[in-house]
């Protein structure tokens, strides 16, 4: 089997005294998209930090191409890792383009002006996220589903191996949730870039991505095919609602609908 | 929608020639604050005490004494002092990731001025200390000081900074009421003149002394202007893009902070300049910090040289301290900020 290209191994984190994650394995594969699954205050975000380095797990050891992180310049990391996360700042005026051009700056570094490689890199980012027509815009003059993708633009003008994205569709319409998917299995497909997505969309992960971590109370509940992790049973386990699965009619993915009702009776 | 449109790709063409223009009127503020003064002085003899420099052979012509001796220093303090608290003001806002920051805001201003009292209070009228020296060590200290108070294991978080610097400068301020209060009657009056804000003090040698703190602090703030353009994005964000994010804020905050503290020594306590004109700038160049710090370091400087100007004519008896031009001025700014920001930080 090859090196995954991030792997987390028996993760322990906690804020103070509040285990967050109490042995969590997990790996991103090349070319693979794998969605991270779990209720609200799971650790979804903790792990992501982890993962990149932000965070520091307390016990477990997170390795990058083999490598623990730490033995990474932060530069050369930034070129195999990407993340989109947190809303960016609306404090002081930047525009759409400036914005994603961020992206490669470690690629040119502090000193190098930005190339025609790194313009090029620019313009394709926008244009995958269809942004090129409000690449002038300020950020604060766009929407939040738009800045969001301004978000994902600049880690795709990143040019790394791994995007990690938390809750990258938030803020999006069903169309643009659907294209954010196509992204980046295409993504995944053509390029060989793995994938981790912490989302909510349970069906459209399931339709989309080739392998989903369920997380819930600090530790992994399934790993596996969305077949076999999206099951009634984890789901009402994970999240606490009954749901009925079934197969979408159109695809044959597996298709999620909750069950009214249900909630109460169980609770 | 998808069809780019081509021409200055990032705004670039246009915007480095508002740099262009910026070091124009930068270069006539200078000239015009030496043209003109209380003694009425011709071009020409403006022009001739030039040449007599250029010729290195000593002119006694009183003009001549006039142009070098009070106007140039004094032009060329304010261009000085203007020019690098406008860039220290661009470095804090993009270190606190705040608008509203200036280079006073995490304890110079409150440990030049102790500084500034003490070497007025204590020391003899003719001590080797003088009083820029003490403001400056006032305010390296004060500026060292509130670092390594906001500073913990895990970094420097930037609430931390203002909230330390907030604290610093709240004590400092009762330190400095006590020793005005406190001092006997005569003793302080060109303190209190110096934390109005003053370029009198300007003179050649001075003037020589400041320019390679501000071209080292300009300098090396221009290096890092990609770090500060990451900055903006917040630390995570900067980090996963791959910036060192500590030591770029630890970089920028002593830089920041040398840059206003060695000004400070010399001009005192002009305020408003670090503060309007990054806004300023911003509007004309963008947030993009390699165009941005040349373009502020040039019109704060054009600027505070401006103002002097209006500070030396306003007043026919003699002259407002330049620190009450630049507020009076800045203070209808300040709240126009405030309140298109909705009172956000």
């Amino acid at each position: 089997m090859t090196v995954p290209l991030v792997a987390g191994a028996k993760i322990h984190f906690s804020y103070g005294d509040r285990e967050i994650l109490s042995g969590v394995d997990l790996c991103v594969a090349e070319g693979e998209v794998t969605v991270l699954l779990g209720p609200n205050g799971a650790g979804k975000s903790t792990l992501l930090k982890i993962l990149s380095g932000i965070l520091v797990p307390r016990l477990g050891e997170v390795t990058v191409l083999g490598r623990p992180p730490a033995s990474y310049g932060r530069r050369e990391m930034a070129r195999l890792l990407a993340v989109a996360g947190q809303d960016p700042p609306v404090d002081f005026p930047m525009s759409v383009e400036e914005f994603v051009m961020l992206g490669r700056f470690p690629h040119h570094g502090f000193f190098g002006g930005s190339t025609d490689g790194d313009r090029r890199e620019v313009e394709r980012a926008l244009a995958t996220t269809g942004l090129s027509g409000l690449r002038r815009r300020g950020l604060s003059e766009i929407s939040a589903g738009e800045r969001q993708r301004a978000t994902l633009a600049r880690a795709i003008a990143q040019g790394a191996r791994v995007m990690l994205l938390d809750e990258p569709t938030a803020f999006l319409d069903i169309y643009h949730r659907v294209a954010f998917y196509e992204i980046v299995t295409g993504l995944a497909e053509t390029c060989g870039v793995g994938a981790l997505v912490a989302s909510h969309d349970l069906s459209l992960c399931a339709e989309y991505g080739k392998r989903i971590v369920l997380l819930a109370g600090g530790q992994v509940r399934a790993d596996g095919r969305p077949e076999a992790v999206l099951t009634p049973e984890n789901i009402r386990d994970a999240f606490g609602v009954a749901v009925a699965c079934d197969r979408n009619p159109a695809t044959g993915a597996v298709r999620v609908t909750t069950v009214r009702r249900e909630r109460e009776k169980r609770v | 929608m998808t069809r780019p449109d081509r021409g200055d790709a990032d705004g670039k063409p246009r915007a480095w020639g508002v740099v262009v223009a910026l070091a124009g009127a930068f270069a006539g503020a200078v000239a015009w604050s030496v043209v003109t003064g209380p003694v009425p002085l011709s071009l020409r003899e403006v022009v001739e005490a030039f040449r007599h420099v250029l010729a290195t052979e000593p002119s006694r012509s009183p003009a001549a004494r006039v142009v070098l001796e009070l106007r140039l220093p004094r032009a060329l303090l304010g261009a000085l002092v203007g020019g690098a608290l406008s860039s220290s003001g661009v470095a804090f806002q993009a270190l606190l990731r705040n608008p509203l920051a200036d280079p006073y805001i995490l304890g110079v201003s409150g440990g030049a001025a102790v500084g500034a009292l003490t070497a007025a209070l204590l020391l003899p009228a003719d001590a080797s200390l003088p009083l820029p020296l003490c403001a400056f060590l006032g305010a390296a200290l004060a500026a060292a000081g509130v670092f390594l108070l906001a500073r913990r294991r895990s970094g420097v978080s930037r609430e931390r900074l203002i909230l330390m610097g907030v604290v610093v400068g709240a004590f400092l301020n009762a330190v400095i009421m006590m020793m005005v209060a406190l001092s006997p009657p005569g003793k302080i009056p060109g303190a209190i003149y110096w934390l109005m804000g003053d370029l009198s003090l300007g003179t050649l040698r001075r003037v020589g002394l400041l320019v390679p703190y501000v071209a080292a602090g300009a300098g090396v703030l221009f290096l890092l202007s990609r770090g500060m353009d990451l900055l903006l994005l917040g630390d995570e964000a900067a980090f996963q893009t791959g910036l060192p994010v500590e030591r770029v804020k630890t970089a920028v905050y002593l830089t920041a902070s040398l840059l206003a503290g060695s000004v400070v020594a010399v001009s005192g306590l002009i305020s408003f300049v670090g503060l309007i004109v990054p806004h300023g700038a911003r509007v004309l160049v963008g947030s993009g910090h390699r165009r941005l710090l040349p373009a502020a370091f040039l019109m704060g400087g054009t600027f505070l040289v401006a103002a002097d100007i209006l500070a030396r004519s306003m007043s026919a008896s003699g002259e407002l301290p330049v620190g009450a031009v630049t507020a009076l001025a800045g203070a209808p700014f300040f709240l126009y900020l405030l309140r298109r920001n909705g009172g956000k930080p």
